[in-house]
């Protein structure tokens, strides 16, 4: 996808779909309180990049009703994993909209790859991965 | 012609050669002047992303003092201690510069922390989170992706050592 809003849209769409069926195999009310507050930061994220696009007449790819997960999520291990997976991928996409000089500011690109990035540290540390953070969070690979 | 020496008189050409001669000495003198003047030649403006190098490199000697006083420390503090490592590397190369050899001073938020290490590192994390923020909002096209990631890794940090 070359249009990086593009990218970070399909991005929380994705992270918003997986929430879904991560939060079904959580259990805890700490673990469960964490991915709500999750989805709904990444559907806020979501309505700002919907708006900001339709303001700058951008097309965006419908969001699929489905998606291909990476891997099976059938417990708690495998929901962090993915939680951790999403919030990756979220964070590369908001990394690619760093340089871009119009449509989306850059302050809000660098919260939206930070909080990400921070979010995926904590999962890791639910899931008891180390090391729970990485030097260049966004940066694939 | 038998005046014409490659096309000129002889006045002309003394006056061309008169005129070289006056431009080659104006150039000597301005030349003279800034070898024998007060140091006038202005020294290079330090690239903008060396105070984030600086910060990555104290940060690395602030783990390094905080894993050797406090070594039950070491599994949760050596790969925050590798990714500002890493950083200062990355930094280094886009920078154009070497990485020093001596270890270079902590920063003090991290140096005031008496016996708590772990809330030291973190002030010291925090900090540098707000510098590496503000030289994000600055970078160029081409440097700001690499400076974005140092941002949100250090957050990350804060968030590790809350733990």
């Amino acid at each position: 996808m070359s249009d990086p809003l593009a990218a970070a849209l399909a991005a929380e769409e994705a992270a918003i779909y997986a929430y879904g069926l991560i939060g079904v195999r959580l259990n805890g009310d700490a673990d469960t309180d964490e991915a709500r507050t999750a989805e709904r930061t990444h559907r806020d994220r979501r309505d700002v990049l919907v708006s900001l696009m339709s303001r700058l007449k951008r097309s965006a790819a419908p969001a699929p009703a489905g998606y291909q997960l990476p891997f099976a999520v059938t417990d708690r291990a495998s929901a962090l994993r993915l939680a951790v997976h999403v919030e990756d991928g979220v964070a590369q996409a908001w990394r690619a909209c760093l340089p871009l000089r119009d449509g989306v500011d850059r302050g809000t690109a660098l919260a939206a790859l930070t909080d990400a990035a921070v979010r995926a540290t904590r999962w890791r540390d639910r899931a008891g991965v180390t090391p729970v953070t990485m030097a260049f969070p966004g940066r694939a690979g | 012609m038998g005046k014409r020496d490659n096309g000129r008189t002889r006045r002309e050409a003394f006056g061309v050669a008169a005129a070289l001669g006056t431009a080659a000495w104006t150039v000597t003198t301005v030349a003279g002047c800034g070898l024998l003047g007060d140091d006038s030649e202005p020294a290079p403006a330090p690239d903008p992303l060396q105070p984030i190098l600086d910060e990555a490199l104290g940060l690395v000697t602030a783990y390094d003092r905080a894993m050797a006083t406090q070594p039950d420390l070491r599994d949760r503090l050596a790969p925050l201690r590798a990714d500002h490592h890493a950083h200062a590397t990355a930094l280094a190369g886009l920078i154009g510069t070497d990485l020093p050899s001596s270890a270079p001073a902590a920063p003090a938020a991290a140096a005031s922390a008496g016996t708590d290490a772990v809330s030291g590192l973190r002030r010291a994390e925090k900090q540098a989170h707000q510098s590496a923020v503000a030289a994000c909002t600055k970078a160029p096209a081409d440097r700001v992706m690499l400076v974005g990631s140092v941002a949100a890794c250090r957050a990350t940090h804060t968030e590790a050592l809350h733990r």
